[in-house]
């Protein structure tokens, strides 16, 4: 069964260039590309697009960012040049000698977990100060990454459901819940385009009340972000409106779609 | 932090009044970065006022947060300068090798909080403000040519990509936010890729 697992890790290449691949695939993926010449090539290529990605979203930094980072650079000792056999990049810049001055951050694993320790200790002591765990987790965090976060959580879930449905006015909604979590994530494609001034949001209706959840981000190609909604309860449906572009608490329209979220 | 020494090694590349250092206009990448590489610190400002667009335009679509996403591209550009060594030019564009450097250690980032706060939060239910997810971002021509190619993805390839990509979100995640099974998230980031790439080389 060696053949179909290996043209299987080779397909890799193109989830792996966006760095969507993780924990043992990923180790497997780049033992293969230390083999494999043509993965290599082929990834090379996938990341000359993946830099257009990165390029199409250029943004000029603080000026005094460039400042900080080429002062430090003068008091930071440049790595040797590689001398391992000559793979793809992530290897040759992956493998990283002891010794070395200055306070780069190095790639790697090591790196992770020392800013993994770093981030833990800053949390305990946060926790400490504030007598709270929870609340620390959710102050350390910015708010678009606590939502992030959440609908991390709900993706990963075990008892993760998917949900579609087609809105009559055009285009689909997928909702992923968990019940374990009370929270779901919603995203919408195809939807039609609202006129200025109005957008799309989100409520959970229910016999606790209607409660508004977010105004859904601009579309993307017709496709919006994820959109998280935490605290679901009972009976529960999910309510999309069209309305004013600012936030409403109170629903001032029929909603153009009602979900019902019983399996 | 001073910087007034920055500048030290190359003549005319004083970093004075804290103004974009001249951006070379023909000087090509790679060769400023085999500068770097020799430890010519005016190269290396060179590379950062070409790379600090793409750098922090990525690192801030996937790290969201503005603090956050200020620290990664500073570590990133430092990264640069300490790894310049070990490129090796012909073995892809230089950009390229930036810009994965760049993304990788964004995503680092985000799943490191992640992780770490996924124990914490799992206990309790919380309230999440809404901020606006990556914000629609803005750029130039390079813009315009990736969106037109984007749009010549089919939406499952589009998707795949994009989510991975600007939304950090790992292959399993993907295939759950999709509702496809993770071979074919996989399979769709692969083609879409190659998909993109070979729009942007006839538009390019």
């Amino acid at each position: 069964m060696r053949r179909p697992r290996r043209a299987e890790t080779h397909t890799l290449a193109g989830a792996y260039a966006l760095d969507a691949v993780t924990g043992a695939d990923r180790a497997r993926f780049e033992r293969h590309l230390a083999r494999c010449q043509a993965c290599a090539q082929e990834l090379r290529e996938l990341r000359e697009a993946t830099a257009r990605l990165a390029g199409a979203v250029a943004a000029d930094p603080p000026p005094a960012l460039v400042e900080r980072a080429v002062a430090a650079a003068a008091r930071t000792t440049q790595w040797p040049p590689d001398t391992g056999r000559p793979t793809a990049w992530p290897r040759s810049w992956r493998a990283r000698p002891a010794g070395r001055a200055g306070r780069a951050p190095g790639p790697g694993r090591s790196w992770r977990r020392r800013l993994a320790l770093g981030l833990a200790a800053a949390f305990l002591a946060a926790a400490a100060a504030s007598g709270g765990i929870a609340l620390t987790a959710a102050h350390h965090l910015g708010a678009a990454q606590r939502s992030e976060l959440a609908v991390t959580e709900v993706l990963n879930a075990p008892d993760a459901v998917l949900l579609s449905a087609r809105v009559r006015a055009g285009g689909t909604v997928t909702v992923v819940m968990s019940h374990r979590d009370r929270a779901l994530v919603f995203t919408t494609a195809g939807l039609p385009p609202l006129p200025a001034g109005r957008c799309y949001q989100l409520w959970l209706m229910g016999p606790s009340g209607d409660r508004p959840v977010s105004v859904l981000p601009a579309p993307d190609h017709g496709m919006t972000s994820p959109v998280i909604a935490t605290g679901l309860a009972a009976g529960d449906r999910v309510g999309l409106t069209a309305g004013p572009a600012s936030m409403t608490r109170h629903l001032a329209s029929t909603p153009i779609l009602m979900l019902s979220l019983t399996a | 932090m001073g910087i007034s020494d920055a500048g030290r090694q190359a003549p005319g590349a004083s970093a004075a009044a804290g103004k974009a250092v001249r951006p070379p206009p023909g000087a090509d990448l790679e060769a400023l970065i085999c500068g770097a590489a020799r430890g010519d610190r005016g190269a290396f400002e060179a590379v950062c006022a070409r790379v600090g667009p793409p750098v922090f335009g990525v690192v801030r679509a996937v790290v969201r947060d503005p603090c956050q996403a200020e620290e990664v591209c500073q570590e990133v550009l430092l990264e640069v300068w300490c790894a310049a060594p070990r490129f090796e030019p012909g073995r892809g564009s230089a950009m390229a090798w930036v810009t994965t450097i760049a993304h990788r250690r964004a995503i680092d980032r985000v799943r490191a909080e992640r992780r770490l706060a996924e124990r914490q939060l799992r206990a309790t239910s919380h309230e999440v403000a809404y901020d606006e997810v990556a914000e629609a971002v803005e750029a130039r021509l390079d813009r315009k040519r990736v969106r037109h190619c984007l749009g010549s993805l089919t939406s499952l390839q589009r998707e795949s990509v994009t989510l991975a990509y600007y939304g950090g979100y790992t292959l399993r995640e993907v295939a759950v936010l999709l509702g496809v099974p993770e071979g074919t998230a996989k399979t769709r980031m692969r083609d879409g890729l190659i998909r993109l790439r070979d729009c942007l080389e006839g538009t390019a």
